[in-house]
């Protein structure tokens, strides 16, 4: 990132240090510590050799405020990593940065018809339709195992009305095992017409803070990349009461049958992630981090550390592994450990460093700047 | 289940389209049982997200051989093909349930169509083994995609059909199955939808047309297994090995489900991908 001998490499280093003071002030969850700050300033004017520092000194913690501090920054996203004991002995789960669990809603839901998944090129779609034994069951089942662990689990919560969330938030709120909530507003709203929460500012807010006000469980919320413009969500969200934003979400898409007679999945529609989702992603983390004050937690498409790095440029505070646990599960496990390794050869003593590198130096213009294509 | 690397020892057309592959994975060759599955990766990761699920086509504990049977139908299955001996593969697996056979059940019958002997296979083996007779039906589109009586071991009676009457019973391979109804113990199979469809209709009547019920001791002696439990399987006369689009193949991402007449979805991956036959709603039920 900040290597030598990079022309950039002097570019980035002054933004970085400036960064560190919008970085503080952007994710008060994530301050800068002198000694760390004198340290990443000293390595930059020692370019040419950074002093390298172990891989185990590096401080890989991201406080989420809420009490919530995730041991490293590479949690796993929801309906990727079930409920955390699907992979048993393959991964270890006390070495993730933290576990957002299947989406969970207060009844228990049979989910889609089949067929539910397919893969596209550089990614899949997906239209599981939230199948799970609901709320109750999830805490039963799993909630005493979650309590050991040394990653938090974050319980995604979905619901089809504000009062589905509010209940379902109420019933986690308590329970040891359960670390945090993470809002799945990509949901149909069946009162008001069946529009996604998620694409109006207004919907999101209104669920946000309904949810904050019965729980002070640190509180996460999904974005959804299904939006013309995702600045007036995201700061409605934050000024709702939101801890942190997610994002983002599936992009929704269809895939042809064999035959081509109809689509492919059985709910026709999918959501669409992996790798190719990773640009789509990048600008929506780029932008809804230069608008809220609060931490952003990067998702789509992460495959190797430069996704991770990339994700941390333009913003996110931490990255969620997804769709790549599929074809690798100790991904996300190996990512932390080079993650850290990557800042002990930069001189880093902590990855926060490397956060918002790719960021403008003045904050983004207002939402003038579209989605649409600019030359 | 875990992870582990295999190297390719023989790969091989063994009928048009239709790959069998070799790899040395000592590990599974010992731990995996019939009707269980493997999860293999790509060496295309940022093309192909998915990693692809193949029966366990035959496993050797003596030599740590462990084969795969697929059909090319798509960029993965191709990329498979174009692998060489000695090229090593990453794999998870074993995974999901095996075929469940009753202690007491001396006849077995295999039924497969096309692609889907690659499911029961192994069961062959295993019973001829364990001393059991062997009756497979294999049906197929036609003579040229018969599956070579030469992989399969010399114990097993080999009945097929053909949809083209090119070879065999002209017709579906599930109407030769009354025939067997009375000499098989048990039946297992895997293939298209429709057939297992079938068999599960031809089945369910079995034991009120033998008189099994009323003349025979009730099997389990009248104690209730819980549903899709091992036990109830074993009891079951027909068992199927179910195919559907899977994602992570440990029971996460539940993409891979099947209705069942309980009503909650199945997993494939983690319940199946082996259930009896009446614990699907082969109509669906969404």
């Amino acid at each position: 990132m900040t290597g030598p001998g990079r022309p950039t490499g002097t570019v980035r280093a002054r933004p970085a240090s400036e960064l560190r003071l919008s970085a503080a002030r952007a994710t008060a969850a994530a301050p800068v510590r002198p000694a760390a700050a004198a340290g990443a300033r000293g390595a930059a004017q020692a370019r040419p050799a950074p002093v390298e520092i172990r891989a185990a000194d590096v401080d890989l913690t991201v406080d989420l405020g809420r009490g919530l501090v995730l041991p490293n920054p590479i949690m796993v996203a929801s309906g990727t990593f079930g409920y955390g004991v699907e992979y048993g002995e393959v991964v270890d789960v006390n070495r993730l940065g933290g576990i957002c669990c299947k989406g969970t809603t207060l009844e228990p839901r049979i989910g889609n018809p089949t067929p539910r998944v397919t893969e596209t090129p550089g990614g899949m779609l997906n239209s599981i339709g939230l199948q799970n034994p609901g709320v109750d069951a999830v805490i039963e089942r799993y909630a005493a195992a979650w309590a050991t662990w040394r990653a938090p689990v974050l319980v995604n919560v979905a619901g089809e009305s504000v009062r589905d969330y509010v209940e379902v938030t109420r019933r986690l709120d308590g329970v040891p095992g359960v670390a945090g909530i993470e809002l799945n507003i990509s949901c149909p709203n069946v009162g008001k017409g069946g529009f996604q929460f998620a694409i109006d500012a207004g919907a999101a807010g209104e669920v946000t803070a309904a949810v904050r006000r019965v729980t002070d469980l640190p509180l996460l919320v999904k974005l959804s990349p299904n939006v013309a413009d995702i600045r007036p969500i995201a700061r409605a969200i934050a000024d709702a009461g939101a801890d942190a934003l997610t994002a983002i979400n599936t992009l929704s898409g269809i895939a042809v049958a064999p035959g081509r007679s109809r689509p492919l999945l059985g709910n026709i529609y999918g959501g669409l992630s992996g790798p190719a989702l990773k640009p789509v992603a990048l600008r929506i983390v780029y932008e809804a981090a230069q608008v809220v004050k609060i931490p952003v937690i990067a998702i789509g498409g992460v495959t190797e550390l430069a996704d991770v790095l990339d994700f941390l440029a333009v913003g996110a505070v931490a990255v969620q592994v997804g769709t790549a646990i599929f074809a690798d599960p100790t991904l996300p496990v190996r990512l932390a450990d080079e993650l850290a390794a990557e800042c002990g050869r930069n001189g880093l003593t902590t990855y926060r460093d490397l956060i918002g590198t790719a960021r403008p130096a003045r904050a983004g213009q207002p939402s003038v700047k579209g989605v649409e294509y600019r030359p | 289940m875990r992870l582990a690397a295999a190297e390719l020892v023989d790969s091989r057309e063994i009928l048009p389209g239709q790959w069998l592959q070799a790899y040395h994975a000592p590990d599974l060759a010992v731990g995996s049982r019939a009707g269980q599955f493997i999860h293999i990766r790509t060496g295309d990761f940022s093309g192909m997200v998915l990693r692809r699920p193949f029966s366990i086509n035959t496993a050797d504990p003596a030599t740590g051989i462990v084969t795969i049977h697929f059909r090319v139908i798509g960029r993965g299955t191709e990329w498979f093909t174009r692998l060489r001996p000695g090229d090593r593969i990453d794999l998870l697996g074993p995974l999901g349930r095996p075929f469940e056979v009753d202690p007491r059940s001396r006849h077995l019958l295999l039924v497969a169509g096309g692609l889907g002997i690659a499911g029961v296979r192994m069961l062959a083996d295993e019973a001829i083994r364990g001393g059991r007779r062997v009756t497979l039906l294999f049906g197929a589109a036609s003579a040229r995609e018969i599956y070579p009586s030469t992989l399969l071991p010399d114990e097993v009676e080999y009945v097929v059909a053909t949809d083209d009457g090119s070879l065999g019973h002209h017709g579906f391979v599930t109407e030769l199955v009354p025939d067997y109804e009375a000499w098989a113990d048990q039946a297992f199979a895997c293939g298209p939808a429709p057939m297992l469809a079938a068999l599960a209709r031809l089945a369910a009547g079995r034991r009120e047309r033998l008189g099994v019920a009323k003349l025979g001791r009730r099997r389990g002696g009248g104690r209730t297994d819980p549903v899709g439990s091992p036990a109830a399987r074993r009891k079951a006369f027909l068992q199927v090995s179910m195919e559907q689009n899977m994602g992570c193949a440990v029971g996460a991402c539940l993409g891979c489900v099947v209705m069942s007449t309980s009503g909650t979805p199945q997993r494939v991956c983690r319940e199946g991908p082996v259930f009896a036959a009446d614990e699907i709603a082969w109509e669906g039920g969404w």
